[in-house]
């Protein structure tokens, strides 16, 4: 039951904290204020209680695949809000102006988005066990050491990314957000899968190498969706979200890159 | 939610999964006592299947199996669709994780 | 990281927390093994014990169970001899050696075991999740303390990070608390290592912010000094040449004029200089401030009647510690000013008011008054509204309020301007304290709020 409780609860943890301390490392730098956090936590709790209490209904939806399309639904959704965060953290980065309302809004919304899906599953399993009366103990302190070892993970990661200085962090955290990123696409991928929207199939099997279930494994699952058995469709997914991505960050970085040395240019002329 | 809009829902819902409905071979699996039973199942390799999972408990379960790529909650007396396949031919290990220890069981594609 | 304590508080926290909960998942991982081991052990020698029971018939009693522990055993035929009362009627398992099992609506550790001594073969299983529960219970007991300490580590990680950081507290609020004009070394006691450099550093820079601050006051002070000889010399030369031209030569009019302008000049910066309240020899009696005022007005009832303007002194009492010379110059300073500035048959009133605990000093004009954002500025040294080309046109030095300023601060008093009655011409308020004591404390809080505004 201890280790269930630490699994389950580390495992949904690690993904949204991780993601939650990306985005405060490159505000604290970009010097964007964080009253958003809150309020994203806030709403991801309200949310994680919603989609869990709500879950009966959410699976019998589409004829029995609710539960993947949702799942897949707002892995999409979280993967352009990202999109959107890059840009306007790398225009940010180019031209310090006032941190306009949607910006705000879409780091509320990601926070979220993320929080509900993962603490949505922790709720359901919270609520049913905690009944039992031999699990209470072994639940709560799996629960707890769950909760501290993301945490911890996260605080330690923030602090680590703080650590360098601003172009390098942010360089850092919109590849960070990258791969972030895409592994909720292959996340999509795989829910559209069982959901049989999307062919499914077997490219490597890397289990032996590192398997899903190992401390690394959930990490590197946490950060980049790592799959051990991945589906082609899946993979075809990730590139395409880090290629999509990287193209983009790197269009507006060039953008910048240009204005400022056309702006130069013009000073010298003068 | 109102009844109404969950009434939209689920007709939307209808529509946009006709097409995925028709001809595959079905197979149940039930959950009792956080086991799975039956603990093993055959299914013919290379072909896609339905797995039906009932859980007949009322606790919630979550159905996994990291050689599946497969993972989806199954509510205290739901039964849920899971498709799996088409699978070469091998033993495929699935386990509850909200009770890893007793509810296991294996898909076994011949 | 914005707060030291607070980064070091997370990560040091963090850390701990990270390495503890993964040794006690490792350390519960292992005695789980461990326990498991112990229970397989268990089921070994009790499969030795039940395979080695002779049997007489083949046809036995089932043997009671308590429903977590059930048997089969099989004769060398291979038929179900004998049995425990809940063990099912089929072979429990399929391989020779442990295995994992469901029937009987659990699932279980089965125990396939054959004795080549008397060719039979025992089935035994045992509940899983009952002796997973049992084995569970016992290492929760070393795992639960691990996780309940922790408030305790925060709380004492908190108070030694707070000790660790007290000196830099200490030497914060010495530099919050630092007067503007207190350039004295700063004292942390006894400070660690890491902060000598920054408090050697911050001490030798106040040093020599002291020595500038002197030489610059001292200079001042010393030029006006030795220019009062020669503007003297200058004022009889004048006089003897009026007497040489003319009495209504222009030249030498203007020139009087500018000489008697230089003169004040440096009257005022000496006076300047000798109400600094580091160097005044204030000597305090109690004085009546309307008395005081009366005089002032008495003796600048010249300059009101040359602009026909109305001159009003409102409240009676109003006793107060002082300095007879130094607040009779305060209220010449603002009497001149509120009548330079005020227009011909203008009104300045001074009102005395005894308040709860000060008494309150107001000169207030119907003038063009001041605009806000050069309020702050009229109190620094010669600094004058719109420069030279101040709107009245009067000639001044820019030094009376700042003297003003000094000598409310001598008095631990509270300057401040605001717009007059009616949104209209200037208000000067000045309030002082009441008694000796409450202007010895009031004298040092005006001393930070002058640092602060500096």
């Amino acid at each position: 039951m201890l280790l269930t409780s630490v699994i389950i609860v580390l495992r949904e943890v690690l993904e949204a904290a991780l993601l939650v301390s990306i985005l405060m490392s490159l505000c604290f730098k970009l010097g964007i204020e964080r009253s958003w956090f809150k309020w994203g936590v806030l709403g991801g709790v309200v949310g994680s209680i919603g989609l869990g209490s709500q879950l009966g209904f959410i699976s019998s939806l589409f004829g029995g695949i609710g539960q993947e399309v949702v799942d897949a639904g707002l892995q999409i959704f979280i993967y352009i809000c990202l999109l959107y965060i890059c840009v306007e953290f790398i225009n940010h980065y180019y031209q310090r102006h006032a941190v306009s309302g949607t910006l705000r809004a879409v780091l509320v919304i990601i926070i979220l988005c993320a929080m509900s899906r993962e603490g949505s599953e922790i709720y359901i399993y919270l609520s049913a066990f905690q009944s039992l009366p031999h699990a209470s103990v072994s639940l709560y302190s799996g629960s707890i050491i769950g909760l501290g070892i993301g945490l911890s993970c996260c605080a330690l990661f923030y602090y680590c990314l703080l650590s360098f200085s601003l172009l390098r962090t942010l360089i850092l955290g919109c590849m960070l957000l990258t791969v972030v990123a895409s592994g909720m696409l292959l996340q999509a991928g795989k829910m559209l899968i069982q959901a049989d929207l999307l062919p499914d199939g077997q490219l490597w099997d890397s289990s032996a190498v590192l398997s899903e279930e190992s401390l690394s494994g959930q990490l590197l699952y946490a950060l980049a969706g790592y799959e051990a058995t991945p589906a082609p469709a899946q993979l075809v997914l990730y590139l395409f979200g880090v290629v999509c991505m990287a193209a983009v960050v790197l269009t507006r970085y060039w953008h910048w890159q240009r204005r400022k040395v056309s702006a130069k240019v013009a000073g010298y002329e003068e | 939610m109102t009844a109404a809009f969950r009434l939209v829902l689920f007709a939307v819902s209808v529509l946009f999964y006709m097409p995925a409905i028709a001809g595959k071979p079905e197979f149940e699996v039930a959950i009792r006592q956080h086991l799975f039973e039956p603990s093993v199942i055959v299914i013919p390799a290379n072909t896609k299947i339905k797995l039906w999972v009932s859980n007949e408990d009322t606790t919630p379960e979550e159905f996994e199996s990291y050689e599946l790529n497969r993972e989806k909650v199954v509510l205290g007396g739901q039964r849920s669709l899971i498709f799996i396949g088409p699978l070469p031919a091998g033993e495929y290990p699935f386990f509850g994780e909200f009770n890893p220890k007793s509810a296991q069981g294996k898909i076994i594609a011949e | 990281m914005n707060s030291l304590r607070r980064f070091l508080l997370v990560s040091v926290l963090s850390a701990l927390m990270l390495v503890n909960f993964i040794a006690a998942l490792h350390g519960y991982r292992s005695s789980m093994v461990e326990a498991e081991n112990l229970f397989d052990q268990k089921l070994q020698a009790m499969a030795l014990q039940l395979s080695s029971v002779p049997l007489r018939t083949t046809n036995n009693a089932p043997a009671p169970d308590d429903e977590s522990m059930v048997f089969q055993l099989f004769n060398a035929d291979g038929k179900l001899v004998w049995h425990s009362v809940h063990a099912p009627d089929q072979y429990i398992a399929a391989n020779e050696g442990f295995s994992e099992n469901n029937f009987n609506g659990y699932r279980w550790r089965t125990l396939s075991y054959f004795n080549f001594v008397n060719g039979h073969r025992i089935m035994i299983a045992e509940r899983l999740d009952l002796r997973y529960r049992l084995a569970e219970s016992v290492i929760l007991e070393s795992i639960v303390p691990v996780v309940v300490v922790l408030p305790v580590a925060g709380l004492l990680i908190w108070l030694i990070i707070g000790q660790g950081l007290k000196s830099l507290a200490i030497l914060a609020k010495i530099l919050r608390g630092k007067a503007a004009d207190d350039l004295s070394a700063v004292d942390v006691g006894q400070a660690p290592n890491e902060l000598m450099p920054v408090i050697e550093s911050v001490n030798s820079m106040l040093r020599r912010l002291a020595e500038s601050f002197e030489r610059e006051r001292r200079f001042s002070a010393d030029a006006a000094h030795e220019l009062r000889t020669p503007i003297s010399a200058i004022k009889i030369h004048l006089h003897n040449l009026r007497d040489e031209y003319g009495q209504d030569n222009e030249s030498l009019l203007s020139l009087e004029r500018d000489v008697d302008r230089l003169a004040h000049l440096v009257e005022q910066m000496l006076l300047l200089h000798r109400t600094t309240p580091d160097h005044y020899p204030a000597k305090f009696e109690r004085i009546s401030l309307a008395a005081l005022a009366r005089e002032v007005i008495a003796e600048r009832y010249g300059d009101f009647v040359s602009k026909d303007q109305i001159i009003e002194l409102l409240g009676s009492d109003g006793d107060i510690d002082g300095d007879r010379f130094a607040i009779g110059i305060l209220l010449q300073n603002l009497l001149t000013n509120a009548s330079k500035y005020t227009q011909h048959g203008g009104t300045i009133q001074v009102k005395i008011e005894a308040l709860e605990n000060r008494n309150r000093l107001v000169v207030v004009d119907n003038g063009p008054g001041i605009s806000a954002d050069v309020k702050e500025r009229v109190f620094e040294r010669f600094y004058r509204v719109g420069g030279d080309r101040h709107s009245s046109g009067v000639s001044g030095c820019g030094l009376g309020l700042s003297i003003a300023e000094h000598i409310a601060e001598l008095h631990g008093a509270n300057i401040s301007m605001a717009a007059g009655d009616n949104d209209c011409g200037l208000a000067v308020t000045v309030d002082f304290p009441k008694t000796r004591t409450a202007l010895k404390a009031s004298r040092s809080l005006a001393m930070e709020k002058y640092g602060e505004k500096k």
